[in-house]
């Protein structure tokens, strides 16, 4: 504290003469005492005292510059105090003293932490004596004290130590501003704020701010959640450049790292309004998919957009899984085999779902074991490998994953294999790097007819929705792989059909319901493609009596199937042919009737057989004759094949008429002909003899 | 008022600068007046070639005393020697240019 200057008051001539005598006692050089003289003196310093003893003038000047300090005080700051080497004030001045309760008098030869303040702590006190034993400047001291009122009222207290000419110290001073309207501002403020803040972290979206330069100013919850679950472009925090994060973006990142880049610089230069790109990024636990919203922002403060980032792989996934879902039925639609729609539907299940490969174990029924049936793997030299090497591979119901998928009728699936004790050697593909896999049966009517098991270094958990798509696969394929299994069964039985059609006769035809040929195989003997459209009786050079042929369409109209239906043609030579031809009504799904279909068989041999048996009854024939040993070998073998043909035909049944198989009828012609035969191996060589020169003379 | 340091200027080792300290009482109407006075000689005779330290006697009476002075305003020409004293507001440039060393 410096000692204050005397001031003394001149009054009236007398006083004042005589403070002129005794400041020119003071001063002793002839300069001095010329210039008070001349009235340019404000002040003498006591050389006693030391203190500096101010003139009239200067006194006055002094208290009217005391008045204005005092004067910008109350407008700068509310109080003007001092403190002594002790801290304890020794004199506190301001305008609004008696509001706050810290009145000089309340104040005077206490220390700041003697007063009513209740916002600081032990160790707060204690750091500020130790500033204040540094000697340091300290600037709003922010307190907190209850006024008069009762009401609660915030202080900054700034102040700077006072030292001596000696530079001795002298305590304090300093100036305390009332910041109670501050405080309850701020608290608005940050109330309002602490609001904002609240409902930005409530958004489940992650919301990032970005000044000009793309630093990041400030993030949500969901937001840092993000960043820490994920890498890449998701992952820049609070205080990066998110513009930097997404043009350094690698990988499978780099193209939606450069998209997004260039749509947040084109927002933040005001260009566009909003930006938004959908893009797909990797963790550890699996591929994930994230909507990005990038829009402008205006106003003066340091904001220029705002980033909405939205994980939508819950979406993402359903929309991938419903894609596959029609993928595996476009699948099975375009596929002609049970090879090719196993292979295309693995290889739809592994696009769809990153997988590396898949393989398809079919039930063995019989041998009651999963054996190896189909795969598809990715173009890579271990999945290939690992593919060959599951070829043969044959599950026990039970063993292994498949066999306990086969067992249990549910899906299973292996996160980790190298930990699961569920998992045989040969149900992963730990050199390729697989070490989770994926097995779900395959089912036709619930019943399980195979496994489909997928391999890959990362197998996310299923939720409900996939399973579900899964089960929906199996089902689809499985009763794909039955139909196909009947598709099959029915057409090597066709095929069956067909070659016994081909051995017992010589063709084959169809007709409509105008029994006119819609069809008629090749290897017939009429012609080719011009006889569509033709019936039996249009056909060329045929002789038939007419009322055989009015019965037999009667026969026809009447829908009866008919069998050894004989008719001759005659040839351009003038020979003739003999033919029989079988058929039965063709009915559609509805029971109405659509045509005709049946075989025909070239039985000229045996009918020129017939005839010249019949024509050489009671002729002359020689035994020894050599024409007649070849006769009788030639209608021997004629005979022969007539008895084969019935023996093979004989189980089409024939209508009666009634609509019942007329069995009499058949054993009739069977036992007429053989006895024909036996009565031909009773003849006599006269009779063959007969016959041969019957042949003879007819040629 | 704390101690008061006036202009320092960059020493220019071929010209000799002058060294001053101006004794003032803060406010007084003489004491306004030399420290305006000063600043124009300065300005007008000594260009950059000065450094001028003004003390405050109310702050720093003790100081004062040691330097010998008992009035204020008071100018004390420290260097270069010979010292010399003027006291008053200093109006009389002459008598300041004189007591600088600068006029004859």
């Amino acid at each position: 504290m410096q000692p204050a200057p005397s001031t003394l008051t001149p009054s009236g001539t007398t006083a004042e003469r005589g403070f002129k005598k005794a400041i020119l006692r003071l001063v002793k050089g002839g300069p001095e005492r010329l210039a008070i003289e001349a009235g340019q003196i404000d002040a003498i310093i006591d050389p006693t005292s030391g203190h500096a003893i101010l003139l009239p003038d200067a006194q006055r000047a002094l208290i009217e510059r005391k008045v204005g300090f005092r004067s910008l005080i109350g407008l700068a700051f509310d109080w003007y105090w001092e403190q002594d080497e002790c801290y304890c004030f020794v004199s506190h001045r301001g305008a609004t003293d008696e509001a706050l309760g810290f009145t000089e008098e309340g104040v005077i030869g206490k220390a700041l932490w003697d007063l009513s303040i209740d916002n600081l702590s032990k160790t707060d006190w204690q750091t500020l004596r130790q500033q204040l034993e540094w000697r340091v400047i300290f600037r709003d001291l922010e307190v907190r004290c209850v006024d008069r009122a009762g009401e609660l009222r915030y202080l900054s207290i700034s102040g700077e130590p006072i030292f001596d000419d000696l530079d001795q110290f002298k305590g304090y001073r300093g100036i305390t501003r009332d910041i109670t309207g501050r405080k309850h501002s701020e608290a608005v403020v940050q109330e309002s704020n602490r609001y904002a803040r609240t409902i930005l972290d409530g958004l489940g979206a992650a919301i990032a701010v970005l000044d000009e330069a793309g630093v990041v100013l400030s993030v949500n919850q969901a937001w840092r959640a993000l960043a820490i679950a994920h890498s890449g472009i998701a992952d820049v925090a609070f205080g990066s450049n998110y513009l930097a994060g997404c043009d350094n973006a690698g990988g499978d990142e780099h193209v939606d790292g450069m998209a997004i880049a260039a749509g947040v610089r084109q927002v933040i230069a005001g260009e566009r309004a909003l930006f938004r790109h959908d893009h797909a990024s990797d963790s550890p636990a699996g591929r994930r998919w994230f909507a990005l919203s990038i829009s402008g922002t205006s106003g003066n403060d340091a904001a220029r957009a705002v980033v909405s980032c939205e994980d939508i792989t819950e979406r993402k996934r359903g929309e991938l899984l419903l894609e596959l879902e029609r993928t595996v039925l476009r699948c099975l639609a375009d596929a002609d085999t049970a090879t090719v729609a196993l292979k295309s539907v693995i290889r739809a299940v592994c696009e769809s779902q990153g997988w590396n490969c898949g393989r398809y174990f079919s039930l063995d029924p019989s041998a009651g074991v999963l054996r190896f049936d189909e795969s598809w793997g990715i173009p890579v030299a271990a999945v290939e490998q690992f593919l060959d090497k599951s070829r043969g591979l044959v599950f026990r119901p039970g063993a292994g994953l498949a066999g306990r998928v086969c067992q249990l009728g549910q899906p299973l699936w292996v996160l980790d294999g190298t930990r699961d004790a569920r998992v045989s050697s040969t149900a992963l593909a730990p050199e390729t790097g697989d070490e989770g896999a994926f097995v779900f049966p395959v089912t036709s009517e619930d019943i399980i007819i195979g496994v489909l098991a997928f391999s890959n270094p990362i197998i996310r958990e299923p939720d409900d929705r996939t399973l579900q798509v899964v089960r929906s696969i199996g089902g689809r394929l499985g009763r794909f792989l039955q139909r196909q299994e009947a598709v099959d069964s029915l057409r090597r039985s066709e095929s069956r059909f067909r070659a016994l059609t081909d051995l017992t006769s010589d063709w084959y035809w169809e007709q409509n319901r105008d029994c006119r040929f819609t069809q008629i195989a090749d290897g017939n003997p009429f012609g080719g493609a011009g006889l569509l459209g033709m019936t039996h009786w249009d056909l060329p050079g045929v002789v038939l009596a007419d009322a055989t042929w009015a019965e037999h369409r009667s026969n026809l109209a009447a829908r009866w199937s008919f069998h050894d239906f004989e008719f001759a043609t005659v040839q351009a030579d003038g020979q003739c042919s003999y033919y029989s031809i079988c058929g039965e009504p063709v009915y559609d799904e509805a029971g109405i009737f659509s045509g005709y279909r049946g075989t025909g068989l070239d039985i000229t041999r045996r009918k020129c057989a017939e005839i010249a048996l019949r024509e050489s009854e009671g002729a002359e024939v020689n035994p020894d004759d050599p024409a007649f040993a070849a006769a009788v070998r030639v209608a021997r073998r004629a005979l022969a094949e007539r008895i084969a043909h019935l023996v093979r035909t004989e189980h089409r049944p024939v209508n009666n008429g009634d609509g019942q198989p007329d069995l009499n009828g058949q054993a009739s012609a069977i036992s007429g002909e053989l006895l024909r035969a036996l009565e031909f191996d009773r003849a006599t060589d006269l009779r063959i003899a007969e016959a041969i020169e019957l042949i003879g003379r007819t040629k | 008022m704390a101690r008061k340091k006036a202009k320092r200027v960059t020493p220019d080792a071929a010209t000799t600068v002058v060294v001053m300290v101006l004794y003032i009482t803060e406010s007084g109407p003489n004491s306004v007046r030399a420290i305006a006075n000063i600043e124009a000689i300065c300005q007008e005779h000594l260009k950059d070639n000065f450094r001028l330290e003004i003390v405050d006697v109310l702050e720093y009476p003790r100081r004062a005393l040691a330097d010998g002075v008992v009035v204020t305003p008071s100018l004390a020409k420290v260097s270069p020697l010979p010292a010399a004293t003027v006291v008053g507001n200093l109006s009389d440039t002459g008598e300041v240019l004189r007591a600088l060393g600068i006029r004859g």
